[in-house]
């Protein structure tokens, strides 16, 4: 937690491998990530890591189940039919059966949200970056995509960073971290 | 394998969702102009040579004053050629009642290699060879020496029975002065004649046909003496001066249909990359390497070189066939086919421009940075590596139009013109923005003022565009408008020669009293220049020049109290005593300027002139036209005859009858035929050119229509922001009117200016024709320009302005 420009979104990009500190090291799952170039660490992100963005960041030329098998392509996973066949269980699972083939322009707020927690989910992250996921959401559809994250995050054992705002969202996760002026603090 | 095809089918869907079709449109435009426009190209030069070599008798001619050498026709004979040879002199012919000076062509029954010679004999017969003992008079000849078929007549110290008459010959000369009649013999009589004797005056020719590889090293070991000349189809001077300049006009509106293509294209390829910026940034954060990255992007680049070249070669296919309509009657029926050499061209000229206006911006957008999924950066460090690309259509230009003059004019015009009005426009916004307006204009003018690299490119874009339109229609309009005045309807196109003074005044009188338009008479003195400014001609520079002919051969001559009103003066004035006026070309190829004292010889009789003026001269407008008029004083003398060309309808051939019945020695020339048929040509060239000019602009304009709806959907996210922030509909439309207006104008005003400087040069350094202004341009351009913001505004001024979701 943190209030606007106290730094989350930068520790996060560097946490997650996006961008590089000037000093320092950082390891992620066992890798020295600070020292690794930008193709090592893409690969790293690729394999382990998951994200879901404040503004979905769904591609606007590629339908909802084509979104979600992304991360498998770029994976290199090329089993197309078990690829399909598990990114249609994940939207299933967050309630967009049928709506498969929809593009992104044709979906809402809520549901374009519900389409980037299955191309989340579908590559079994070890850890699942979360940036102000419901900041572009009213309350009551905001409240629906984090019951779904939390359970999801349940299910498949992903540990997840949650970048938020929300004080009472705050307190559903098992540690929160408050950053303040650079300098980071548990709450508590 | 799977995953190379969702890469495909996604790729597919850019281009199609993805803002890149744009991009897919001006390349298949490219294409597809370059096909259908190359193809023509080739295909009227093909006509072309084929109709200049018809003309020449052969697909080359070497020229001597000396008789041909055996070892040369040896060597032709190596090389696989075929040859021909013919001696030509002029000889007087003699029938029992009267005698006239000829031009004797001797030639083998191989004559002519190319095109057609009719020869009809007593029974109507046609033959198209000149066989041993025979003798062939023109049409005129019969009444000028008063002779029929079977009758004898004596050439030199021989005597021939005449054969027939000569209905159609190639090696035509399109030159009225030309008037010395001529007839056919055989070679193997032409000793028997007596003409060919040391010193006289014989001109030998070679014909020769084949492949022109064999052709061509022929010329090259072969050691031009003096005397000696190769012609080939190029140098048929006048009579293609036309079509040559048509050909010119359509090498330029390919060049600047190409140039409006790239810019659409450059400008949607940069649209598209900063609208996918945060797409590869986040296809980054998931993991994408660089590899799979560049794999994405090329496939996309591929696939549209692969359609737009399909599409475009199919849709210039048709653009030919039906540019062609026009022409169906001056082409022959079996077109001359023109390979796949289009098609290559097409490829190599949209890669030298697609390359680097798609993969420069897309390699940039290799390095969007991860983090920009989350944090937008500041700055970002692109690599300059792909800049290289951009040497890719510099090096094409100068490869392929290195010596085109045209095309280099065009090109360094265009760049320092928007050097100089982008700074120009650009203060005057700055201006403008300093101004107290309503609020739509100054929030209009603020915006403009806000992003001047972007407003500065949309301005070019839109000016540039317009401007290549304007020219497109006006170099076509300027052209057909001279041609039309060269070629006027009212144009002479009957010529009277050999009036002697005596029968001067009686003979314009008859003229005038039958109520033929006519020109002014004017003496006719056949002479030569003998030196310039005190140095022997054969001295001069130009002399070893075999291009420039005037120092070699005899002149007609004229005088003049006042220059003729068509000729154009160049420089100097028309004054004085012991003067001369000069033509430009002619004083150019001589070096000569106002000041000059020129030496003339006329009978043996020589005489000094000063030039006091030189004159542009348009040959083809079939009004008596001299290289070299003096004032009175100088030749008004000497011994001379009286010419004038005059106009007669197809109807008047009485009249015309009538003229030759009552003064028998003038020599009548008849062009009614051959204006008629130039009259026709020119039209269906107009036609061409016009179905041509109008295409260019059609398209131009929808490229224009293109780049601003663009621009407009750029502007989406700022709109949804003031509609935010509270602004009414009426606010945001009238800003948007305001400054695209705004744009219009200035746009239509910089392009005017710019087109109406490139086209002074190009008409006065270019086409070498005279200029002019063109003031409806002025407005037309800028009222174009907001009708065609306003069309585009339009169109997407409902989505923009859709309430926010």
């Amino acid at each position: 937690m943190g209030t606007s420009g106290a730094g989350k979104s930068t520790l996060m990009g560097l946490l997650a491998g996006l961008d590089q500190p000037t000093s320092g090291s950082i390891t992620l799952l066992d890798a020295l990530i600070s020292e690794m170039d930008d193709e090592q660490r893409a690969k790293i992100r690729g394999e382990s890591i998951g994200f879901v963005f404040q503004n979905f960041l769904l591609i606007p030329s590629l339908t909802a189940l084509q979104n979600v098998t992304l991360p498998m392509v770029l994976r290199g996973n090329e089993d197309d039919a078990s690829n399909t066949l598990k990114a249609k269980q994940l939207l299933d699972e967050v309630g967009l059966a049928g709506r498969e083939t929809h593009l992104p322009t044709q979906l809402s707020g809520g549901e374009q949200q519900r389409v980037a927690l299955a191309r989340a989910f579908v590559t079994q992250p070890k850890v699942l970056f979360a940036d102000e996921p419901t900041g572009n959401l009213d309350q009551k559809t905001a409240q629906h995509i984090i019951e779904l994250l939390f359970k999801m995050n349940k299910e498949q054992g992903t540990t997840l960073i949650l970048v938020t705002h929300d004080a009472n969202l705050a307190k559903r996760c098992e540690r929160t971290l408050i950053i303040n002026d650079g300098q980071c603090q548990e709450s508590r | 394998m799977k995953s190379n095809k969702m890469i495909i089918s996604w790729s597919w869907r850019e281009i199609w969702f993805g803002q890149l079709w744009p991009v897919m449109v001006a390349l298949t435009l490219i294409i597809a102009c370059v096909v259908a426009l190359s193809t023509l190209a080739l295909r009227v030069e093909k006509v072309m040579t084929n109709q200049g070599r018809t003309l020449l008798a052969a697909d080359l001619v070497f020229r001597s004053a000396n008789p041909i050498e055996d070892t040369l026709i040896e060597k032709s004979l190596q090389q696989g050629l075929t040859v021909s040879s013919q001696s030509q002199f002029q000889t007087m012919a003699f029938s029992d009642q009267k005698m006239q000076l000829v031009t004797v062509k001797s030639v083998e029954s191989s004559y002519p290699l190319r095109g057609v010679l009719n020869l009809e004999n007593q029974d109507k017969q046609l033959q198209h060879q000149v066989n041993s003992g025979e003798l062939w008079l023109s049409a005129r000849l019969f009444a000028l020496l008063d002779t029929k078929i079977g009758d004898i007549i004596a050439i030199g110290d021989a005597e021939l029975t005449v054969s027939g008459v000569i209905k159609d010959e190639p090696e035509l000369v399109y030159n009225p002065f030309n008037s010395i009649p001529n007839l056919f013999i055989h070679q193997s009589d032409l000793a028997k004649t007596g003409a060919v004797q040391v010193g006289s005056r014989v001109r030998h020719r070679l014909f020769l046909n084949g492949d022109a590889s064999a052709l061509a090293a022929l010329q090259e070991n072969y050691q031009l003496q003096a005397g000696e000349s190769w012609i080939d189809q190029n140098k048929q001077g006048r009579t293609a001066n036309l079509i040559d300049k048509a050909k010119q006009y359509l090498s330029l509106t390919i060049l600047m249909v190409i140039l409006m293509a790239a810019v659409t294209l450059i400008l949607t390829c940069l649209h598209y990359a900063r609208n996918r910026s945060e797409t590869v940034s986040m296809l980054k954060s998931m993991g994408a390497s660089r590899t799979w990255l560049r794999l994405w992007l090329s496939t996309q680049v591929l696939i549209m070189f692969v359609v737009a070249f399909v599409a475009g070669s199919v849709l210039g296919f048709l653009l030919e066939f039906l540019l062609r309509v026009p022409l169906a009657d001056i082409l022959p029926k079996d077109l001359p086919s023109v390979g796949i050499q289009p098609f290559l061209f097409a490829i190599g000229v949209a890669l030298c421009i697609g390359l680097p206006a798609l993969l420069i911006p897309l390699t940039r957008l290799l390095d969007a940075p991860a983090i920009n999924v989350i944090q937008q950066q500041s700055t970002t460090h692109y690599s300059k590596t792909s800049w290289w690309l951009l040497l890719l259509p510099f090096t094409a230009l100068l490869v392929f139009y290195g010596s085109n003059k045209l095309v280099w004019m065009v090109l360094i015009g265009l760049l320092l013109l928007f050097l100089f009005l982008s700074v120009l426009s650009y203060g005057l916004l700055q201006m403008l923005g300093k101004l107290k307006w309503r609020a739509a204009f100054s929030l209009a003018l603020s915006r403009i003022n806000r992003s001047p690299k972007n407003s500065m490119m949309q301005l070019a874009a839109l000016s540039g565009s317009l401007m290549l339109v304007a020219l497109i229609w006006l170099i076509k309009t300027d052209l057909l408008g001279d041609w039309q005045q060269t070629l006027a309807p009212d144009a002479p196109n009957v010529f009277a020669l050999n009036i002697s003074p005596e029968a001067q005044q009686g003979y314009l009188q008859q003229v005038d009293k039958l109520d033929l338009p006519r020109s002014d008479a004017f003496a006719i003195i056949r002479g030569r220049v003998v030196g310039i400014n005190g140095q022997p001609a054969t001295d001069h520079i130009a002399y070893k020049n075999e291009d420039v002919r005037i120092l070699k051969r005899e002149i007609n001559f004229t005088w003049a109290k006042q220059l003729p009103t068509y000729n154009e003066l160049i420089a100097g004035q028309w004054t004085g005593e012991k003067t001369v006026s000069v033509e430009q070309k002619v004083a150019n190829d001589l070096d000569i300027t106002l000041g000059d004292k020129i030496t003339f010889e006329v009978n043996s009789q020589t005489f000094v002139a000063t030039v006091n003026s030189i004159r542009a001269v348009q040959w083809q407008s079939m009004k008596p036209n001299f290289v070299f008029i003096f004032s009175e004083d100088v030749v008004a003398d000497l011994p001379a005859t009286w010419m004038l060309s005059f106009r007669a309808e197809q109807a008047q051939s009485e009249l015309v009858n009538q003229l030759a019945r009552e003064y028998p020695t003038v020599s009548l020339l008849d062009f009614r035929t051959m204006g008629n048929k130039i009259q026709s040509l020119l039209r269906q060239i107009s036609w061409s050119l016009t179905g041509l000019a109008s295409l260019g602009v059609v398209s131009g304009i929808l490229l224009i229509f293109t780049l601003l709806r663009l621009s407009l959907s750029e502007r989406t996210r700022e709109i949804t922001l003031y509609r935010t922030l509270g602004a009414s509909k009426k606010r945001i439309s009238h800003t948007l009117w305001a400054e695209y207006g705004l744009l219009a104008i200035s746009a239509g005003l910089v392009a005017a200016i710019a087109a109406e400087l490139i086209l002074f040069s190009l008409m006065k350094w270019g086409f070498q024709l005279p200029t002019q202004l063109h003031p409806s341009m002025w407005l037309i351009l800028p009222l174009l320009a907001v009708l065609i913001v306003f069309l585009s505004l339009s169109s997407v001024i409902k989505r923009l302005l859709k309430p926010l979701r």
